[in-house]
């Protein structure tokens, strides 16, 4: 059940329980067989855990797409010095609304794969960071957590193993760059959430100056699935490289908006037309933002051949990124999507590195000036010279998202642009 | 408009395929039952309402708001990781985060005053001066934007009669543009207080209203 929509070709497995209102209780979460991967992942090694996810090939959901066992295995193997997990819950990428469905429609099973996962690199304390607007989801989150130490599984000697493993739900205060992990780490440490540089990594040198590992939701999500059937089992979705299951968060012109969970490597245009029922209104397909505003976004032709893996996405030129789908119909109005999305990142930018803080302000600008048809060709230009400095220079990746948009508009959809700058019909216009 | 089915049950979210209430989406039995005192240390520091009265004298850390305060500093190597979940107490007390009550946290956490005043101004959701008993952001980003939010909010902006950023003179609202609230396939997303109000469209925004209306004069 992928609420709020179903459709037949979903492979249901993080998300079988959404759209049921029981799912929250952990009553009901413990007799639909919850708990279990817990309890099986106990009784091995913490080393015999990181290998199992190691052997499904889970790949990390937040959006870079690195594999969970292998960054489990960077962690150290003595505890001398407190380990932590913590659980990136700050979903805030424009197109993205999975981690909140997961975390509202089935909280348990968020909490067990922070704990399994928990168990596997030995650490004894789980954070939670959740997004601070999430109050809702918070709430939903709260009870659970409470729930599970109640019934022992959180807390001091999890079901009777002798092990302990503490959880504590933090919330955030409304700052995208928190969803960055050195971001969200030093907001956790009670600091403005300024990115800094790697290395040191978090496995050597994370919160609080511990090994620390942190993992998407969705990604946590799954573990409880692959523990207790096995690595193999989830390879029997996706491609060799991309394997499982992933939610795919449609949003924007589609008939049918939401989250569907499909096998890795499906195609664009079928998610688009035979998932979503095509786009609404009978309109033409226009342009794809497949992973999130963060990522480049692609015209109908490439969307037509895109498969959504991580590497289906590159062959064409864009990255899967959270896959946060954002489809436009022909009467979309790019430059102005455009111009709102980097006047985002120019809100969201922490002020740290020049080309960012200043690139993503000149930006917004000049888009700004090009939509109110005053831009000139010449602007086009100096936005991509903007954009191309702004790659690969900075200390996180936030100053690259803003390229990603800008650049793979004007290189797509540059007579949109020209329209505008040459006082044409404005495309989209109402 | 399209032939797929719309059922919206009060502003939670279209449930599409599915026969759900408002209150099954929502899950109301467990939204707005947060002990003030916190409940267990794990959730402590989770901020559970944005409280519709409030008052900036409210005295800080004192009851069970104490309580809290202790079971939030017990979940952190340093108590400086308490700072965000502290602020955000003032917050639900207070309404807003004023430089004095700034100073207060600072001395409670051994903290200069300017180190807080840097992290309270580096996050959005801790407002910095009073704001309306509902603060309505509307989201207007990308996925929400090309479904018709410019409308929506200029829906809200024509019926509480504000204008971007201001609070009416009865003190009842604050509208503002919010950044993505990760509700993309509900558009559009209109987060109020604690609360998200998902497909919204221009023509439920004066319903909304005299909702919020409602509540302020039941809470009189």
């Amino acid at each position: 059940m992928a609420y709020p929509y179903v459709s037949d070709l979903e492979v249901r497995v993080i998300s079988k329980y959404f759209g049921d209102p029981g799912q929250r209780r952990i009553d009901t979460y413990v007799e639909r067989g919850g708990y279990k991967g817990l309890q099986k992942a106990l009784g091995l090694e913490p080393d015999a855990v990181t290998e199992e996810v190691k052997a499904s090939g889970l790949r990390g959901r937040g959006g870079a797409g690195f594999p969970t066992g292998v960054k489990w295995s960077f962690m150290p193997k003595e505890s001398i010095r407190p380990h932590y997990l913590l659980c990136n819950a700050d979903e805030s990428e424009p197109g993205t609304f999975k981690d909140r469905e997961l975390m509202r429609w089935d909280p348990h099973q968020l909490i067990e794969g922070c704990l399994i996962g928990a168990y596997a690199i030995r650490a004894q304390h789980i954070y939670i960071y959740c997004r601070g607007e999430f109050f809702e989801v918070n709430q939903i989150l709260a009870r659970a957590v409470e729930d599970a130490y109640a019934k022992g599984y959180a807390g001091e000697d999890i079901l009777g193993t002798g092990t302990t493993i503490d959880i504590t739900v933090h919330q955030g205060a409304g700052a995208y760059i928190c969803g960055e992990e050195t971001g969200l780490m030093r907001s956790l440490e009670g600091e403005r959430g300024e990115p800094r540089v790697k290395p040191p990594f978090p496995a050597a040198v994370g919160v609080f100056g511990m090994p620390s590992t942190i993992n998407n939701v969705e990604t946590l999500a799954a573990v409880p699935h692959i523990i207790l059937n096995g690595g193999e089992w989830y390879r029997q979705w996706g491609t060799e490289k991309s394997p499982g299951t992933k939610l795919f968060c449609v949003s924007g012109h589609v008939q049918k908006p939401g989250n569907y969970e499909l096998p890795l490597g499906f195609p664009l245009i079928d998610l688009i037309e035979h998932v979503c029922g095509g786009i609404r209104d009978g309109n033409e397909l226009k342009a794809v933002i497949p992973g999130g505003s963060s990522v480049p976004l692609i015209n109908a032709e490439d969307s037509s051949i895109c498969t959504l893996d991580y590497e289906g996405c590159v062959e064409v030129g864009t990255m899967l990124g959270c896959a946060s789908v954002i489809v436009m119909d022909h009467k979309a109005d790019i430059v102005k999507q455009i111009r709102r999305m980097v006047d985002f990142y120019a809100h969201e930018s922490c002020g740290q590195c020049t080309q960012c803080r200043e690139g993503s302000a000149w930006t917004a600008k000049i888009l700004r000036r090009i939509e109110e048809g005053h831009g000139t060709e010449e602007d086009l230009d100096t936005l991509m010279e903007i954009t191309q400095q702004m790659v690969g220079t900075t200390i996180c990746v936030l100053s690259d998202s803003v390229a990603a948009p800008v650049q793979s508009s004007i290189e797509k959809f540059k007579d949109d642009y020209l329209a505008l700058i040459r006082g044409g019909e404005r495309v989209g216009a109402a | 408009m399209s032939d797929v089915p719309f059922r919206n049950p009060g502003w939670a979210g279209n449930t599409g395929e599915f026969d759900l209430t408002e209150e099954q989406v929502r899950g109301d039995d467990f939204i707005g039952q947060r002990p003030l005192h916190g409940g267990h240390s794990s959730v402590s520091g989770t901020m559970p309402y944005m409280l519709v009265e409030r008052n900036p004298q409210a005295g800080l850390f004192e009851g069970e708001y104490q309580e809290r305060l202790e079971k939030i500093l017990t979940r952190y190597p340093k108590k400086r990781a308490a700072l965000l979940p502290v602020l955000g107490m003032v917050q639900e007390l207070r309404g807003y985060v004023s430089p004095e009550s700034m100073d207060r946290v600072a001395e409670l956490l051994d903290l200069s005053p300017a180190y807080v005043r840097g992290v309270t101004t580096f996050y959005t959701m801790y407002n910095k001066r009073p704001v309306g008993r509902h603060l309505v952001q509307v989201c207007t980003n990308i996925s929400c934007n090309l479904c018709g939010a410019d409308e929506v909010l200029a829906a809200f902006l024509r019926y509480t009669d504000i204008e971007l950023g201001a609070t009416s003179e009865d003190g009842d609202f604050t509208v503002i543009e919010a950044e993505c609230l990760a509700a993309c396939g509900f558009p559009t997303c209109v987060q109020i207080n604690s609360r998200y109000f998902e497909n919204v469209t221009p023509a439920d925004v004066p319903k909304i209203i005299e909702h919020l209306r409602a509540q302020v004069a039941g809470s009189d």
